[in-house]
């Protein structure tokens, strides 16, 4: 099975975690929205597939091309 | 056996002298021989005679030089010609000429030849030709420069530059200038594939640094791969020294055509403007709803400017590179325009050094060919932090403000949320009507209000009996009061739209605008210094 990395775009801290385990995401859709520059920035994934781990909790800190969750395809 | 030729050929043309020119033609398209060309397509790369093909309209290629290369003669009777490892020639592209020109890699790596006269690279006749006619260059690049071997053959080291650059630097000012870099491009032919207004290269077969790897390792210690130093991911998405990348060369080659449709021929034309099948009043209702209410919630900037700019004309610049700021050529009712869009979904749209970067070089391209700028501003400001420090985003940031101050052409300004700081003011026309559209989203200000609470009013909120309580209070009074209506009762920006009319407004400006386009044309003069 393919795997799918979903990275964010920005530094920042994890605000709000959006998906479960097992969800089904679609490609564009979001993750998980990081509070960064006073913004919830999403997390998009680039691929549909589903989700298989979350990588960070709540108020993590998290650092801008960090991967914060895998899919898998 | 080389030997020299005993006598020249018969003056008229007897029908040994056409058989002779038909040899070396037919030479020519030899390139470096068969087994040269199944090596250099097993790598996935075409020839040069290829790419131009695949490159131009076609039948329109005119060749020049095609004779250029090392003559082999038994008895002083020709044999064979090795080609020089440089095509180029005359063509045209959507019916409009060009001058076009690439390294043959299959003779010789595309190393620099040395004739009487060079052919291509940086001078050569084919800068000469699209400097002399004012027609666009397009330089199809796979070569390695010079090589220490040509101590051995000429004798001495040629000093730096003595197939200098100015005529590549002249023609910047003058005719579009196209670089695709198809191969690994190391020294000259990478530093000639920066000096252009667009640049390309194909992912996976081609990369471009100032040295490859052996250098790096005998200079650095450092061992690395020619992708991992110079590949796409690296070239293009993360360093910007080359603006877009392509799957495969005839994408590479789609690309350049589109690109070279937004422009003119040179700087004394207008850029070619098109019948537009797209109406001017058409209102997307989706923009009402696309900026959402809760202001830290980014959205679509692409999407946004795509319902504006006439239906599929957005051919964006840089996409991978400095993402917090979208650019690209479009078109408004068929006239081209330069947009310039901050991206929320990047750090809000703060600038940071690498969109600031990307903002600088395509006012200046913009400026250059007489194309109108459209701004859609959602821009907090600089981008904030030590890493932001660092990298010198206020010296980076400032250029960009510095050059869009300095621009001539005629600049729109929609406000669609946030417009902030200097970034903000980047955004607008001062050297023109200073003409800022704003959408009922908009809020603009020094910086903004969350920001400046805290340290504006710090005595009077520690003194609260609840600080957290009067912060927000305050934020709240000051918002109301920077409702963009109060801007505008005030004449300090010039409307406040509705953001479905954003086309058919813009589109009748950048329409009104092109006669002053039309009577300002010309190479624009070059003032002061860059911070």
């Amino acid at each position: 099975m393919a795997r799918i990395e979903a990275k964010t775009e920005v530094t920042g801290l994890v605000a709000l975690i959006e998906s479960k385990v097992g969800d089904r995401i679609a490609a564009g859709d979001p993750v998980m929205l990081i509070d960064s520059m006073k913004m919830q920035i999403p997390v998009l994934v680039e691929e549909t597939g589903t989700l298989h781990q979350i990588l960070v909790t709540v108020g993590d800190a998290v650092s801008e091309g960090q991967v914060v969750a895998i899919l898998e395809k | 056996m080389n030997d020299q030729p005993k006598a020249p050929p018969a003056a008229g043309g007897s029908e040994a002298d056409i058989e002779e020119l038909r040899l070396r033609r037919a030479e020519a398209l030899q390139l470096g021989g068969a087994e040269a060309i199944a090596k250099h397509h097993g790598q996935g790369r075409l020839t040069v005679r290829e790419r131009i093909d695949g490159l131009v309209d076609a039948g329109s290629f005119q060749e020049v030089g095609g004779l250029t290369g090392q003559g082999r003669y038994v008895d002083g009777r020709l044999v064979g010609v090795t080609p020089a490892p440089y095509v180029m020639g005359l063509a045209a592209i959507d019916g409009r000429p060009v001058a076009v020109g690439g390294e043959d890699f299959t003779v010789r790596g595309g190393t620099s030849w040395s004739g009487d006269r060079k052919k291509g690279g940086q001078g050569g006749f084919i800068e000469d030709l699209a400097a002399s006619y004012r027609i666009p260059l397009i330089n199809l690049i796979d070569g390695s420069g010079g090589s220490v071997t040509s101590i051995n053959r000429r004798g001495h080291a040629v000093f730096p530059g003595v197939h200098g650059f100015e005529r590549s630097v002249e023609l910047m000012g003058k005719v579009p200038v196209v670089s695709a870099v198809l191969g690994t491009a190391a020294g000259g032919p990478a530093g000639r594939a920066i000096l252009s207004h667009w640049s390309v290269m194909v992912q996976g077969t081609s990369q471009v640094f100032a040295a490859g790897p052996p250098v790096v390792e005998r200079s650095l210690g450092q061992k690395t791969s020619k992708e991992d130093l110079g590949g796409a991911g690296l070239a293009v998405d993360l360093a910007g020294t080359i603006d877009n990348h392509a799957a495969t060369e005839a994408e590479c080659f789609a690309l350049i055509r589109r690109f070279l449709s937004y422009l003119p021929q040179n700087v004394w034309e207008l850029p070619p403007a098109v019948a537009s099948t797209d109406p001017v009043e058409r209102c997307e209702d989706s923009l009402l709803r696309i900026v959402p209410d809760d202001r830290r919630r980014p959205y679509d900037m692409r999407r946004l400017v795509k319902a504006i700019v006439d239906r599929d004309s957005l051919f964006e610049i840089q996409p991978t590179f400095g993402k917090a700021v979208i650019i690209g050529l479009a078109r408004m009712n068929g006239k081209v325009v330069g947009v310039i869009a901050n991206n929320p979904m990047i750090y809000g749209g703060a600038m940071d050094v690498k969109a600031a970067r990307k903002q600088t070089h395509f006012i200046e391209l913009c400026d250059c060919f007489h194309i109108p700028l459209v701004f859609f501003v959602d821009v907090p400001g600089f981008m904030v932090g030590k890493d932001a420090e660092e990298a010198a985003t206020l010296r980076e940031g400032m250029r960009a403000v510095y050059v869009g101050l300095q621009a001539s052409v005629p600049m729109f300004t929609v406000v669609v949320r946030k417009c902030y700081g200097m970034a903000g003011m980047g955004a607008t026309d001062k050297n023109g009507i200073d003409f800022k559209i704003a959408w009922p989203s908009a809020e603009w200000g020094s910086l903004p209000i969350e920001g400046g609470v805290a340290a504006a009013f710090r005595r009077e909120i520690a003194a609260a009996p609840d600080p957290k309580a009067r912060e927000r209070e305050i934020e709240a009074e000051l918002r109301a009061g920077a409702s963009p209506f109060r801007t505008a009762e005030a004449f300090g920006v010039e409307d406040i739209i509705d953001p479905r009319e954003t086309r058919p407004y813009l589109c009748r400006f950048i329409d009104a605008a092109q006669g002053g386009l039309r009577t300002n044309l010309g190479p624009k003069p070059k003032y002061g210094v860059r911070p």
